[in-house]
């Protein structure tokens, strides 16, 4: 698992002043973490790789809207998300569904859903069924360990919707890892 | 045991080699664009520089007579200046009185306040006469004995 990005010690401000190495090490960084969460979002490969390059272009030209240095993890994933967003929204896909607010528990950390060798495929399946938006917030919780409040901002939903839909996509996960068993 | 977190990397493993050549892509654009901003310093300082060139080939070169002799005048100028500057300076020096000189004036100035003492205090004979005015039948009778 890596180091949550908040306490990462990232060349935000070189990048801020343009110099093209500290980018490098920036992208170096995010790459794959942003690649899995589209890609799990879109389901294609090449739509993955030009939303994960548009994400980059769009990070350089507007690095200068990034307030704060130390939240430029969930900064990228914000503009990813918004790319994705717009994809959706041209392929006319359901983007919302109507998830009730209660709440029963929460499981904070990424890793309390343990997943044997031999059920990898399966769990991947799993993941895939669930609706787009749990399937959202279960990524970011997975990929970057992300807070529920940075997930509240990548995605731009409220902080309750957010748990919400953090706790329905656990629990039909774990309902489906069950009935595998 | 593995978590999603694990299992999700591990699937898109493959694709780092495609995600290398696009952040490469990217970087390169990057420092195309670092490149140019650079070339436009480079630029400014030899434009600087060829402005400078010109002014010297085109304004100074061609009078370049008539330049030396200004700068010629102008340090005759400035040489005279400070020789009068340390000719004055050497004059006050030269013309600072010396204690012998002082004591020589002041014996004079003595000298000068007693004759000028004496001349306040006039002689006897020089004295005002008391006018008593007498009588003048007296006076006719003083004349006729």
């Amino acid at each position: 698992m890596p180091e949550v990005a908040d306490i990462e010690q990232l060349p935000v401000p070189q990048a801020r002043a343009g110099k093209p190495a500290a980018w490098d090490v920036l992208f170096r960084r995010y790459q794959l973490p942003l690649y899995v969460y589209v890609f799990e979002l879109v389901r294609d490969e090449q739509a993955g790789l030009d939303l994960v390059q548009d994400t980059f272009i769009s990070a350089v030209k507007h690095i200068g809207g990034l307030r704060d240095d130390n939240k430029f993890g969930s900064w990228l994933f914000g503009i990813a998300h918004q790319k994705i967003v717009q994809r959706w929204r041209k392929r006319q896909e359901i983007l919302f569904d109507e998830i009730p607010e209660t709440l029963d528990e929460f499981e904070s950390s990424p890793d309390d859903l343990l997943i044997r060798r031999e059920s990898e495929t399966e769990f991947m399946d799993l993941l895939n069924q669930l609706p787009l938006p749990q399937r959202s917030v279960l990524l970011l919780h997975f990929v970057e360990d992300f807070s529920l409040e940075e997930i509240a901002r990548i995605t731009e939903t409220q902080l309750g919707t957010v748990k919400s839909r953090m706790h329905y996509a656990k629990k039909s996960l774990r309902k489906l890892l069950e009935q595998m068993k | 045991m593995k978590t999603p977190h694990d299992i999700l990397f591990a699937r898109h493993q493959a694709a780092a080699p495609r995600l290398d050549a696009v952040r490469r892509e990217i970087v390169a654009g990057l420092n195309h664009q670092d490149a140019k901003s650079q070339s436009w310093v480079a630029l400014l300082a030899s434009w600087c520089l060829g402005g400078a060139n010109k002014l010297w080939l085109e304004l100074v070169w061609p009078c370049r007579r008539i330049w030396t002799g200004l700068a010629a005048v102008w340090l005759l100028l400035f040489i005279i200046n400070l020789s009068q500057r340390d000719g004055s300076q050497t004059m006050m020096a030269k013309s600072a009185p010396t204690a012998e000189m002082m004591m020589t004036f002041r014996d004079q100035q003595k000298l000068l306040n007693e004759l000028l003492a004496d001349r306040a205090l006039p002689a006897d004979a020089e004295r005002p006469r008391i006018f008593s005015p007498k009588p003048r039948t007296e006076i006719m009778r003083l004349k006729t004995v």
